[in-house]
Parts: structure tokens; C-alpha cells; sequence
């Protein structure tokens, strides 16, 4: 083995890290890992297609082609080859600039002139690649080769064989993360396509990943296409609402509307990836929202005001003569955030005098090993949280189903309108003489309501939400709660305040200081400050972790 | 005061000195922003004693439009239009300076006939922008015939720079690396005979007020400043000319192709009213002198530099190649990618030394620009032109200086 080609003596690594030179930069790097990860510490982007790091090492594309300083002028790709100590890695001579252009334009070479109708112009590796390292003309002058064009691989992705780069980033996915190879590439040369297994279709829970990692338009979101063009989105740093797990992903909006959701890097809950249902959660905010309160079931009462003062009133006058009554019953979403969470059982302990509660929220569904919990409910650890934090007991909501059939609940109030099953809950639910409602979207659940109030959701304010593994992890407000909606901690405010009682949330953060006085793991944390990939929870962890979950070190089993 | 009773007496001395007699008191009086000696949108308060000027305030702000801080909102080239809006009169002047101090920045160069063509739009501009001035300023003194003339000679200008860039006020025509568009067949030759018409118009000019009693005496000896105030004052260009101060970027720093081209610099000697509107007058015949000196020079070859990270791609590359689609929309949507650093640049626009001072942290869009407007510190001596003269010199001295509203308001 040579010495180190650097003359200057650099002391010795950390154990487990070796020296390594990138373009004369030093850097100090983990043992073993590839020249790609090695030049990122070192400040130096070296361009790939096919590498991912969490998938196995292709080399399919060529782009990563690096010189090291003992073999000038020889070509290796820096995604396969591994850091040793002193190695001297280069990416900026004349053969390695040549290379990149080379393999561009071989990239080039069949790709349709498609930027102006392709969802993934403003986002494609092709279009940054081809401007840093190519910039050339074409200079081809035969004709382009046909492949299919829109292959429908599954319910939710498309794929594009001529846009296709072959990088197989798709097909490693499904086989090594997915578990279930789905995808495979067929064909020779040219005519090299990504098929799906004869007879079966990408139908994987996870298959949108395929699209996220596909660094040029060629799988495509069948849910995303052609609704709007990347550069237009905001995006913000959300948790997702669809199971327990709490995926970290960025909710990517414009002008009220959420367009898509992206999977965001946390190593110890999702790591880079998410399950299709999870990203479809979106359509919750845009689609059959309540949009006024309304007293009266529908076509009975009058239109309010918009003033959510008045709506409050309304509500608490419906509510006062019945909350003493031992027929009157309490609900609370395992959908809502924790801070509206706090502010519902505030409410229910402090002025109602309740010492129950039942839990509501959407039905469980199949789990897996990876990253889809049972319950559909991103908070019901919070729930229980909040529940402990005032005392009150929390019973399932089959059996406020029960005490409704066996006449002992004849009014109710109720956070959050989802329910496990609305066809068997929304005739129960009608028979009700008060059903004070505070919901974000129509439902049969709506329509049994005597009171309605309209409630935003987690995409129209900033909150926690508690997951599975006891992780309490922040959201940020995308937008601005649409129509009359509002968060259920300013519903619970002014619900407070016709009340009489003392207690007030004029923010999320105010009721989320108000949870961290009384919950000591919490104890001087505030929703700013909390780091993105939240904050562990002593005690809360499950017994066994999903088999194949991300965690932290050291953590489950 | 002192140096105004030193200064040659202006015909209606008289009637100041039995003003001085009578007791009166302050008044002030608004001029503009909407008036019709106003050049730009700008209000000049000023405070007299019966009819002699005793405190001018000048107040800008009509036409501010926050443009420093759009462009860092803009990628480099979105700024262009921006740019025009500056001097509106000589729009091309900003053109160039503002993509000359970009590829300051960059390090690289434009074409050898996009030098030629720069130079060539940016004396059309000159002569365009001082038949402005001079025009506006006799019509201000009673000369309407000479407006006309000074009129007829910019509508035909801009009817060639029509041709050129597709626009005749806000041009928007260079580009990072060359310029928008060659210049259109058999347009170097219309420009020629224009100019023959130009010609004509200017010494019609020339003959109708340079010899004008009424002009000269409404203009000789009046606002006059020396060179060494002007110089302390921040004047440059004509106005600094005209004080005898021999600077004109074109010949002191030269750029573009400025120092292959055979002309004078005309510098006045007392730096009064009259001498800015002589130095305007000769300027034009330069600028002339200039652009038939490019028309014989002037190379064959391409207009912009064929260098896709900086240069958009031709349309043909861009409907029917990959390649050509894709640095058009990284060039467009991004903007191009011009490396960490500042740079200042300057040229010699029609009001004087127009500097760009762009900063910029290798994003697509400038991270600060900041304009240096040669209008703006001159407008600034205003009062100190005016204070002492009679209301009736301030509409003069104002034309003289030629304030640009868009120019003086960054």
C-alpha cells in the first residue's frame, strides 16, 4: 500500500475514521464508507444518478467516475469504491470533466425533449447535471428511440420508458426495502425498459417511493401529476397524520391547497422513505371540508355568523344546561394534536367536570413490519398522555356505542369528527338530543350534529403529535386555516371563555407551554425550540418495536 | 451668494436689486411633482424672497419603486427590464452597463460584434437622450421650434432602435455574453441615413438657440459651479464637463471598443447653464462621429457568445433537442449561475458615470445590487445651483441637469 500522496503529516484518525484528501481538502471520514459520502464531508459534490444511500451499489450510470491522485487519469466509479487512509480523491482534472460530459450526453442520447409537459422539470438530476458538468449541444442526428410513454405500472405510478436513465434505483428499492420485487428491467441495450413481473402490477404500499428516488421523470405520481409545476410550491416541515408511525415528511403547498407530501430524512422513525396511504392523507385537508358552523342538524337551524365568539356561545348554550346531566358524555380524536388534545381535556376536566373520557378517531388497519402501525390515528399515545396529565379515564369509543344503545348517553360532545365506523356510528349518533360536534371534514358523523363548529387540520397549524414509539415530534402551519375553520385549542379557548372559566389558548405553543409545565420529560421545552426529529419519551415506548422499523440505537427489539 | 455677484449679471439684475428694497416676507412655493417645467416626477419647494430663490428642498420619492431590492427577488437577466426603467431616455445605456458589470463578475467577455453593436445602441441612446435635454430646454425658454427639431431627430432614433431591440423606450436588448438579436439586415445603412437627417436637425438646433439672445441670456452665467465643487459634489458627465473637468469613462477607463474610435471630449470653461447645454450639443456631434466609425468597423460574426451556462440556446436547439430545452429552462428558471463575489462596473451613460455595483453568492439572482445613478448626486447640488437666482432660472438650471426621475430614484 502506498504512503499518503500528501507530503504535510495529518495526524491519526479517530478510531473507525481514516484521512482522506478530496481535491486537496482534507477531510476525516468513517472507515469504509464510499468516495461519494467521503467527498460530501469533504464539501465536494460528486454527481450520481444510481446511487442512493440506502440502497446497494449499482454503477449503472457512470456519472460518479473519479480520479484518485495514485492512478492519475484512471477512471473509478466513486460510489463502488471504499475509502482507505491517505487516499487522495480528485474530481476536478480534464478526465474526469471529459467522463461526466461523455456519460451526460449517452444519457442524452434517447431522452425526449419532454421538459415543458414532465412533472419532474425543476426537480430533475438531468436538467442540474446537464447545465454543471454537459452544456453542450446535441450532437446526435438520428432519430430518438421510441419506448412506452405511459405505462400505468400501478394505482399510483406511471412510468415513462423513454425518460428512463435505467439507473434501477426502483427496481433495488422494491427488492431491498420494499421486500417486494415488484419491478425488474428488461430488455438488452437500447431497448432496456423497467417492466413490472409478468402479470402483477407495482402495487406495493410503498410503491411511490420508487417515484421520489427516481432522479428523472420517469416514474411519476399518478396522485401529483399534472395538478401543478414543482418551482410554485412552498414546502414545510410536517409529521404525517396517517398511522401511528408519524413519518417526518415536508407538506408541499400553494395558496391554501397541499399538492403533495414528501418523505423527510429521520433516521430513527421513517428514515428517507413512506407509505403510499400516508401521502394521500393531503386530500383530507383539500377535499369535503366543514366550512361554517352551523346550530341545528342540517336544514333545521340557522346560518351563524362567521365570528367564532358567536359560534362558542352558541355551543355553550347547548352545552351548559347538559354537561351536569349523567347522561352527558365527552370525545376526543386521537386525530387531533396534542396541544388541542390538552386544550379538549382542560376543558372537560376543569369545566365540565368530567372524570372520562372516549378515545374517537379513524378505524385500525393492517400493519406491517416497516413503517404502517395499526392504528390509523397519529396521537393516540398523545391522548393517553394528556388523559394521565388531568386525571381523566379513557375508554374506547365502542363503548359510548353501547351506552348510547342502552340509552345512558343521550348528549355528547365531541373533538374531532372522525370515527372508527361511520356507517354503524352515524344513525347512533343522530339519536343523540345534543351532539355538540367540533370536525374538519363532512360525514354522515357532521350531518348527526346538533352543534357543528369547524376545526383546521394539522396542515393548518403548528402542533406535536405523540407516535407509537412515544416520540413527540413538531408540525409546522402550511397555511392559514381555511373558510371558518380554527384549530380546536381556539375553539376550546372561546368554548372557555363563554364558559366563564379561566382557561385561555391563544396559540399552539401557549397550549403546548401549558402541557410541558405539567409533563416533567417536557419540563422547559417549548414548540419552537423542540428539535425536528422530536423528543423520546420515557416510558411510552411499546414492548417490541416493528421488526424492521428504523429506531434509535440501541432501542426496541 | 458671493460668487453669484462675481458671476456675469443676469439681464433683469435690476429688478433683483429693487426686490431687495421692498420688504417682504419668505414665501414658499411648491413646484411640481406635477408641473409642466417638471422634467420627472419631482417637487421642488422652495422658499422665496419676492422672486429670488432662498432655500430649495428638493424632494424625490414619486417614482421610487424599490428596485434594488426587486432585483434580488429577480434572477440576473429578469433585472434587465428593471434596468431600462432607470434612465428611461437612454435606456440601452443601462443595458449595457448593468450585463457589463455582470460579466465583470463572471469573467468573461462578450463577442467582438456585440461590442461594436453595444457601442453603436449606446451612442444612438447618447444622441437620443441629449436632443432630450436640449430640446426640452428651449421649449422651457420659448423655443418650441427647437423642441420640434430636437423631437423629430429622437422619434427617427428610436424608430432605428425600434428595428433593433423591438422596443422603443425600454429596451431590454443586451444580454449576459453579447446581446438579444443581430442587428437586422440593412440596418446599419437606414442608421446612416438617419444619422445624415439627425445631422441636420441638430445644426438646425444648433442655429436656432446657440446664438438666441433670449437663450443665451437665460442661460450664460447661470448655475454655474466650478469644477472643483463639482467634482466634491459627485458630478460626472456632462454637467462635470461643462465645469472644465476633463473625465468621460469612454476615454479615461475605456471599454467595449470605445478606444478604436477617433473622437473629443468637449469640455466647457465656466460650468455654467450654457456651457452644459454646449457640451450636450458637441456630444452629439461625437457620438455621430462614433457610430459611423463602428458602422466601418464593425466584424462579422456572432452577436452573443455560444456558451450555454450563460447564453440562451437558438430556438431550434431549444423545440427540438434535449439538451437545448434544458439549459433554457435551467438559464430561465434558475438563472444563470454567476459565481460568489462583487463586482463594480462603469460606464458612461448620457448623465454621467453609471455604476453597478452587483454582489452576488453564486445563486441565480443578484444578492445585492446597488445602482450608481449619475443623476442623483447632481440632483442633490439642485439647490445649490438655484439658491440666489431668481423662480424664473430654476426651470433652466433644472433642464440642464437633466434630472431622469427613474434614474435619481433607486
Amino acid at each position: 500500500m502506498e504512503p499518503s500522496t500528501t507530503p504535510s503529516p495529518t495526524p491519526p484518525p479517530p478510531p473507525g475514521m481514516v484521512n482522506v484528501l478530496v481535491d486537496g481538502k482534507p477531510a476525516v471520514v468513517k472507515a469504509g464508507v464510499n468516495l461519494v459520502e467521503a467527498a460530501k464531508v469533504a464539501g465536494v459534490h460528486i454527481p450520481f444518478f444510481c446511487y442512493h444511500s440506502c440502497l446497494s451499489i449499482a454503477g449503472q450510470c457512470r456519472l460518479c467516475l473519479v480520479e484518485t491522485a495514485d492512478a492519475p487519469g484512471r477512471l473509478i466509479p466513486a460510489c463502488h469504491a471504499r475509502v482507505r487512509e491517505g487516499l487522495h480523491i480528485v474530481t476536478n482534472t480534464a478526465a474526469v470533466r471529459d467522463a461526466r460530459r461523455a456519460v451526460m450526453e449517452f444519457h442524452l442520447v434517447n431522452h425526449p425533449v419532454d421538459c415543458a409537459i414532465c412533472d419532474q422539470a425543476g426537480e430533475c438530476k438531468l436538467q442540474d447535471y446537464y447545465q454543471a458538468y454537459d452544456w453542450q449541444p446535441s450532437r446526435i442526428a438520428t432519430h430518438k428511440l421510441s419506448k412506452p410513454k405511459r405505462k400505468i405500472f400501478g394505482p399510483l405510478v406511471v412510468y415513462d420508458g423513454e425518460r428512463c436513465i435505467l439507473c434501477t434505483r426502483c427496481v433495488r428499492f422494491m427488492k431491498e426495502i420494499a421486500l417486494e420485487p415488484q419491478l425488474a428491467m428488461v430488455g438488452r441495450g437500447d431497448h432496456s425498459e423497467i417492466e413490472t413481473t409478468p402479470g402483477g402490477q407495482l402495487d406495493s404500499a410503498y410503491s411511490l417511493n420508487t417515484a421520489d428516488i427516481c432522479p428523472v421523470g420517469a416514474l411519476l405520481s399518478r396522485d401529483f401529476r399534472f395538478t401543478t409545476r414543482v418551482w410554485y410550491l412552498d414546502n414545510v416541515r410536517s409529521v404525517c397524520p396517517g398511522c401511528a408511525n408519524g413519518c417526518n415528511m415536508s407538506a408541499e403547498h400553494r395558496g391554501g391547497i397541499a399538492y403533495r407530501l414528501l418523505p423527510r430524512r429521520n433516521e430513527e422513525v421513517n428514515a428517507v422513505w413512506m407509505c403510499d396511504e400516508g401521502r394521500l392523507t393531503y386530500h383530507r385537508t383539500n377535499d369535503k371540508r366543514v366550512r361554517h358552523a352551523r346550530i341545528g342538524r342540517p336544514g333545521t337551524g340557522p346560518e351563524l355568523p362567521p365570528d367564532a365568539e358567536t359560534a362558542a356561545k352558541k355551543a355553550w348554550e347547548a352545552l351548559a344546561p347538559v354537561a351536569p346531566l349523567s347522561d352527558f358524555e365527552v370525545a376526543i380524536s386521537a386525530q387531533l394534536s396534542t396541544e388541542e388534545m390538552f386544550a379538549a381535556a382542560a376543558f372537560t376536566r376543569d369545566v365540565l367536570k368530567m372524570r372520562r373520557v372516549y378515545a374517537t378517531g379513524r378505524a385500525s388497519g393492517k400493519g406491517d413490519d416497516f413503517l404502517v402501525r395499526e392504528d390509523r390515528n397519529p396521537n393516540s399515545t398523545g391522548l393517553a398522555l394528556v388523559a394521565e396529565t388531568f386525571g381523566l379515564q379513557v375508554e374506547p369509543f365502542s363503548a359510548l356505542l353501547e351506552g348510547i344503545a342502552r340509552g345512558a348517553a343521550r348528549h355528547l360532545l365531541m373533538f374531532g369528527g372522525d370515527v372508527p365506523d361511520e356507517a354503524s356510528a352515524a344513525p347512533a349518533l343522530a339519536g343523540l338530543s345534543t351532539f355538540v360536534l367540533l370536525a374538519a371534514n363532512e360525514s354522515p358523523v357532521t350531518e348527526a350534529a346538533t352543534v357543528l363548529l369547524p376545526l383546521s387540520t394539522y396542515l393548518e397549524q403548528s402542533g406535536t403529535f405523540v407516535n407509537y414509539y412515544g416520540r413527540l415530534q413538531p408540525f409546522r402551519e402550511a397555511f392559514a386555516p381555511r373558510w371558518e375553520s380554527l384549530p380546536a385549542w381556539a375553539r376550546t379557548s372561546g368554548l372557555c371563555a363563554a364558559a366563564g372559566a379561566a382557561w385561555r389558548f391563544a396559540s399552539a405553543a401557549d397550549a403546548y407551554s401549558l402541557l410541558a409545565a405539567k409533563v416533567p420529560a417536557l419540563a422547559g421545552t417549548t414548540l419552537a425550540d423542540l428539535p425536528e426529529t422530536g423528543i423520546v419519551l420515557p416510558g411510552r415506548a411499546p414492548a417490541r418495536f416493528a421488526a424492521r422499523a428504523p429506531r434509535p440505537a440501541g432501542m426496541g427489539s | 451668494m458671493e460668487e453669484l455677484r462675481t458671476a456675469p449679471p443676469p439681464p433683469d439684475a435690476d429688478a433683483l436689486s429693487v426686490d431687495e428694497e421692498l420688504p417682504s416676507r419668505p414665501m414658499v412655493i411648491n413646484i411640481g411633482p406635477s408641473h409642466p417645467a417638471m422634467h420627472g416626477v419631482v417637487r421642488i419647494m422652495a422658499e422665496l424672497d419676492g422672486e429670488v430663490i432662498r432655500k430649495a428642498d428638493t424632494e424625490i420619492g414619486f417614482l421610487h419603486r424599490g428596485f434594488e431590492k426587486a432585483a434580488e427577488n429577480s434572477t440576473w437577466i429578469q433585472v434587465l427590464p428593471y434596468a431600462d426603467r432607470l434612465n428611461y431616455v437612454s435606456a440601452l445605456m443601462n443595458d449595457v452597463g448593468y450585463v457589463m458589470a455582470i460579466e465583470k463578475l463572471m469573467g468573461i467577455t462578450d463577442t467582438e460584434r456585440s461590442k461594436y453593436m453595444r457601442v453603436i445602441a449606446c451612442e444612438i441612446h447618447r444622441i437620443a437622450d441629449h436632443m432630450t435635454c436640449v430640446g426640452a430646454m428651449g421649449l422651457e425658454l420659448g423655443a418650441f421650434s427647437a423642441f420640434l427639431f430636437a423631437m423629430e431627430a429622437r422619434e427617427i432614433l428610436y424608430d432605428r432602435v425600434m428595428e433593433l431591440t423591438g422596443a422603443r423606450v425600454t429596451t431590454s436588448w443586451t444580454r449576459v455574453g453579447g446581446t438579444a438579436n443581430d442587428l437586422p439586415a440593412g440596418w446599419l445603412e437606414k442608421l446612416q441615413k438617419t444619422l445624415v437627417r439627425v445631422a441636420e436637425l441638430r445644426e438646425e438646433l444648433d442655429k436656432l438657440l446657440t446664438k438666441n439672445r433670449i437663450f443665451v441670456d437665460r442661460t450664460r452665467g447661470v448655475g454655474v459651479i466650478s469644477a472643483d465643487e463639482a467634482l466634491d459634489r459627485g458630478f460626472t458627465g456632462p454637467c462635470l464637463r461643462a465645469s472644465g473637468y476633463d473625465y468621460d469613462v469612454r476615454k479615461v477607463w475605456p471599454y467595449l471598443v470605445y478606444d478604436r474610435f477617433d473622437f473629443v471630449v468637449p469640455l466647457g470653461t465656466k460650468g455654467d447653464t450654457f456651457d452644459r447645454y454646449l457640451v450636450r450639443v458637441e456630444e452629439m456631434r461625437q457620438s455621430e462621429r462614433i457610430i459611423l466609425q463602428a458602422i466601418e468597423q464593425i466584424p462579422d460574426g456572432p452577436f452573443i457568445v455560444d456558451d450555454w451556462r450563460v447564453a440562451l440556446p437558438p430556438k431550434p436547439a431549444v423545440y427540438g433537442s434535449i439538451e437545448g430545452v434544458m439549459a433554457h429552462f435551467k438559464l430561465v428558471m434558475e438563472g444563470l449561475k454567476v459565481p460568489p463575489g462583487d463586482a463594480y462596473s462603469y460606464t458612461e451613460a448620457a448623465n454621467g458615470e453609471l455604476g453597478w455595483y452587483l454582489v452576488s453568492n453564486g445563486s441565480g439572482k443578484p444578492y445585492r445590487c446597488h445602482v450608481r445613478a449619475p443623476g442623483f448626486p447632481i440632483l442633490g447640488a439642485l439647490e445649490r445651483l438655484v439658491v440666489g437666482r431668481m423662480l424664473a432660472d430654476l426651470v433652466p438650471i433644472f433642464d440642464s441637469i437633466n434630472m431622469i426621475g427613474g434614474e435619481v430614484e433607486q
